[in-house]
């Protein structure tokens, strides 16, 4: 039986899907009180938010299932602040393209949910549970246009992969059960730590766990889904898929690569995940060049952007100190990819005409001049996503390629600075079609929305302030981390 | 006693006024050029303040600022201070940004805004960038520099601007990405060593020398090396310059100013800095390279100079060929050599923002810079043909102008180190002659033919207040060098003793 303790411990999740389903009722109701399912959603999500910044945190909980310890709170506050920052831009989109409906605001926020469980999870069935909650919600958001049949595409993609990605974590853990005798993820760790050498059948159970969250990552190889459910999904959305997924998936492979030392006990993780992460750098930034469509060429950037991410991941495998640095170089990182993103993805909301339409590159062309606010918000996140001080992207790299020339991988780092150097040239790009080039004879319908321009410049606003001012962040990250490593 | 946040000021200034103009409505063309005018006049007053309040007989870093911690737990500070080296470039700097903006009260005709912002966002990076003394806050101003200079080069370039704004990027950063690796590394060490988490100037001097150095592929050359990618892209030297032509001719007068005055003495300060400072052992090993590398600068720059048709581009290579002089100063190592080419790269800002200054001029007027469109003009402009004269004249070393002070003093620091290096390098003196009066012979004294020649104005009132303090500047270190040589004499002296 859950205490009354454990419940308070979930307070935050108790109250994201209590909101869900009011919308839900809401919405059954009457119509006319659609409205309110913004203000409501954005209430409940700052509501949660305070509930876990306000309590201690209880630790280990429902009978060690789940660990709300300082990595669980601080990635839980990136994912309340995306889904905040996704809800307000959502209003105006769904107003222009006529599907308005409170079921919306519900699924956002039990996809939520599943993400924080995923956060805290410290043992295989909620790492599921949480998945599972993560991914429903997500098939249907990502068809919600459905009228648009990208979007319903993009819906069927992210479903079937998603259908084989859990299947994969599913049947891993079911391995790693079977060669551990344990469902939980830190006694899992620690008897691969102990055994001092990977099995096999450890090894197939976690190439399947790391490959399932390799497809919730968009990890090369298993991006191929991202640049079309990218493309096709209703912004908002895939701003939300871009950023929150990504970070819950990447706690919960940081706690299992953490709790079993996997870089000292296997050298084949090493190459694995080497090629995980450097695959996707190449190959995120090397096709994302070619992309006319923006949001196929974020797509792609955010699959080098989890490769760099991975090679914090790396570096935390090897315990002690470099988990500690590494490990809080991925939360940093995380988050300065959040908030550049949810940035990017909301100018991208504003600069488009029909959700039919592709979102050409092209069509910026001029917009830095006539539409000076949106255009400079975008100018910052991609600035800040290609690494240029003062960003706090630049943050984020700084600290991740610190960790691994700190602790004997200064390779990774230049592999890395040179991916960085390719990116460069993609999103600079985006900037001298807006600023550079005249305005075209026909000028795009673009969308407006008072919200939109609002969340796009305080992602860039806080791009800016985190960048020049990393010390809080930075703190609380390291904070966070012993809570992992100890 | 100077107010110990006058260094701050001085650098933080611009970059403050810049979002202040970001306020102002973009309509406001007159408010956002007079604001951004009388910024840069007194933040080059108040440097003058540096210069005044600058004790020559200190050698190390003075005027400094306290450290403040901005990211402690990796021990980053804001930590500014200036020697006699920085102080003379950050002159320079101060001096160059009213006169960009004078330059292009007319030709900047779109965007005036954007271009003033961009401008003191520059000037920002740039002073900082000269009195960084922490690495990672030098490492941030270096990339400031970055997109504000894309914007100028690709907004109010010519017409292949974008592909050359783009190169620019790309060239840079493939340098300086490189060094942040190399930056993080050297870091990494002082914390071996120490214990300690620094990137601060003081410290890791100490660490530099003490990175392993056996081998060609240890850590202390691996590093240099990274550093000197950096800085040998930005001098550019010679086979890293290929985006100075293509950045200078596209640029429009004010970018070309602010590039060849300001951007390229950033590479030889890093090399100064960092590469000679930091690792003087790696240093010793890499000089043949260096000197082969300056005199093939000096000498290539040189001839290419030679069949340019377009100005702009002569000038652009010329600048390849002075900065080769500046290395071969530095490379040699001799307490001369290494003032002159000190005083060098403050002569080059001088004389070759004043040419560019001088082109733009003539290209408001005819829209060419084609040297075949002109001829004969000697008559038509008398005023702007005597500048023009002078500065060329400055350039390629007539004594009692500031480039022959410069020049002989690296020449005659390198003789002891390496003869063979200053016979070339003389060579290169003379096809600088060359080029320089063989087009100046052209556009100016060669038989009027061109009927739009016949017609064109003479100097305006705004252009010589733009040109008149470098030229009161290029005439006095010509005339007086020690008033700029006894401030950097015992920073010269305490970094050659490392």
């Amino acid at each position: 039986m859950p205490t009354s303790h454990d419940l308070i411990a979930v307070a935050p999740e108790i109250i994201l899907t209590a909101a869900a389903g009011l919308l839900l009722v809401l919405e059954a109701i009457s119509p006319k009180v659609r409205r309110l399912a913004p203000p409501l959603a954005m209430l409940a999500v700052a509501a949660a938010a305070w509930m876990r910044i306000d309590h201690a945190l209880p630790g280990d909980v429902w009978s060690g299932m789940l660990r709300i310890d300082r990595v669980a709170a601080f990635v839980d506050l990136y994912i309340l602040v995306a889904v905040f920052l996704v809800v307000w831009m959502a209003a105006p989109f769904l107003r222009r393209t006529g599907t308005e409906h409170g079921e919306f605001y519900s699924l956002l926020l039990l996809a939520a949910v599943g993400a924080m469980i995923m956060a805290s999870a410290t043992d295989a069935l909620p790492v599921f549970l949480g998945l599972e909650l993560l991914s429903l919600p997500l098939y249907v958001l990502n068809a919600f246009l459905r009228r648009v049949p990208v979007s319903i595409e993009a819906g069927v993609k992210y479903f079937v992969v998603g259908a084989f990605a859990s299947a994969f974590v599913v049947y891993g853990f079911a391995l790693l059960y079977g060669a551990t005798a344990t469902t939980n993820l830190l006694e899992m760790g620690r008897v691969i730590a102990g055994s001092g050498d990977i099995s096999p059948l450890v090894a197939v159970g976690l190439a399947m766990v790391v490959g399932g969250f390799g497809f919730k990552l968009a990890l090369f190889p298993f991006h191929g889904w991202a640049p079309d459910v990218y493309q096709g999904g209703p912004t908002p959305v895939t701003a939300f898929l871009s950023v929150v997924p990504k970070g819950a998936a990447l706690v919960v492979v940081l706690r299992i690569v953490d709790a079993a030392d996997l870089l000292q006990v296997s050298h084949r993780w090493y190459v694995a995940a080497a090629i995980l992460a450097v695959g996707s750098q190449v190959m995120g930034n090397v096709v994302a060049i070619v992309q006319r469509d923006l949001k196929r060429m974020l797509a792609y950037s955010g699959i080098a952007h989890m490769g760099y991410a991975m090679v914090a991941v790396i570096v935390a495998g090897s315990g002690g100190p470099a988990a500690r640095e590494a490990g809080a170089a991925v939360l940093v990182y995380l988050a300065a990819y959040t908030l550049m993103n949810v940035g990017a993805f909301a100018t991208v909301a504003l600069f488009s005409e029909q959700e039919s339409e592709p979102h050409l590159i092209s069509d910026l062309a001029g917009q830095g001049w006539t539409r000076p606010l949106p255009a400079l918000a975008l100018a910052v996140c991609l600035f800040s996503l290609a690494g240029i001080p003062p960003f706090f992207g630049f943050t984020g790299k700084f600290v991740v390629f610190r960790a691994a020339v700190d602790h004997g991988f200064v390779w990774l780092a230049v592999v890395g600075v040179l991916n960085s150097l390719v990116s460069a040239f993609y999103y600079l790009r985006v900037v001298y079609v807006m600023y550079m080039q005249p305005l075209p004879r026909r000028v795009p319908a673009f969308a407006s929305g008072a919200s939109l321009s609002v969340v796009a410049a305080l992602s860039a606003l806080g791009v800016v302030v985190l960048g020049v001012y990393p010390a809080p962040i930075l703190t609380a990250a390291a904070r966070a981390i012993l809570d992992l490593v100890g | 006693m100077l107010d110990e946040h006058l260094l701050s000021v001085v650098t933080l200034a611009p970059g403050a006024a810049a979002l202040l103009l970001g306020l102002l409505p973009g309509r406001w063309e007159r408010a956002h050029r007079w604001l951004a005018f009388a910024v840069s006049l007194a933040v080059f007053a108040l440097s003058l303040l540096l210069w005044t309040g600058f004790d020559p007989d200190v050698a190390g870093f003075q005027i400094a600022t306290e450290r403040v911690p901005w990211i402690p737990q990796y021990g980053i500070s804001f930590h500014l201070g200036i020697d006699g080296i920085s102080l003379l470039l950050v002159l320079l700097t101060t001096l160059l940004v009213p006169v960009v903006i004078l330059a292009s009260w007319r030709s900047i005709d779109h965007h005036v805004k954007g271009f003033h912002i961009s401008l003191l966002l520059l000037t920002t990076g740039m002073i900082g960038a000269f009195v960084a003394l922490d690495l990672f806050l030098f490492y941030v101003f270096w990339e400031l520099m970055l997109i504000p200079m894309y914007f100028i080069i690709g907004v109010w370039g010519g017409p292949r601007r974008i592909y050359a704004a783009v190169k620019f990027v790309i060239f840079t950063m493939v340098g300086s990405l490189l060094m942040l690796v190399a930056i993080l590394y050297l870091a990494y060490y002082h914390h071996q060593l120490t214990g300690l988490w620094s990137y601060d100037y003081l410290d890791l001097l100490t660490t530099g020398p003490q990175l392993p150095l056996a081998g060609f592929w240890s850590p202390q050359m691996l590093v240099f090396a990274a550093f000197g990618l950096a800085f040998a892209i930005k001098v550019p030297m010679f086979p890293f310059h290929t985006w100075l032509p293509d950045a200078h001719v596209e640029a429009p007068t004010g970018g070309s100013i602010i590039l060849a005055g300001v951007l390229l003495k950033l590479g030889t300060y890093g090399f100064i800095r960092f590469n000679r400072a930091l690792f003087p052992l790696a240093w010793e090993r890499a000089v043949p390279a260096l000197m082969v590398l300056a005199v093939i600068g000096i000498l290539y720059g040189a001839w290419v100079a030679l069949v340019q048709p377009d100005i702009k581009k002569l000038v652009a290579y010329s600048s390849v060929s002075h900065l080769g002089f500046v290395m071969l100063g530095l490379a040699a190592g001799t307490a001369a050599s290494t003032s002159g080419a000190v005083l060098q790269m403050v002569n080059h800002g001088l004389s070759t923002g004043a040419l560019f200054l001088l082109v733009g001029v003539i290209y408001e007027r005819r829209h060419t810079r084609l040297i075949a469109d002109y001829g004969g003009i000697a008559s038509v402009v008398p005023v702007y043909t005597g500048l023009f004269l002078l500065v060329t004249l400055a350039s390629i070393g007539l004594p009692g102008l500031n480039g022959f002070v410069g020049e002989f003093l690296i020449l005659a620091g390198t003789w002891s180190r390496s003869p063979v290096a200053v016979a070339f390098a003389a060579l290169g003196i003379i096809f600088g002659a060359v080029y320089m009066l063989w087009m100046v012979q052209r556009v100016f004294w060669n038989p009027l033919t061109q009927e739009a020649n016949t017609t064109i104005k003479d100097m305006s009132f705004r252009e010589l207040v733009a040109v008149a303090p470098l030229v009161v500047f290029i005439i006095w270190i010509g005339v007086h060098p020690t008033t700029f040589l006894e401030p950097m004499e015992a920073a010269v002296r305490a970094l050659l003793a490392r």
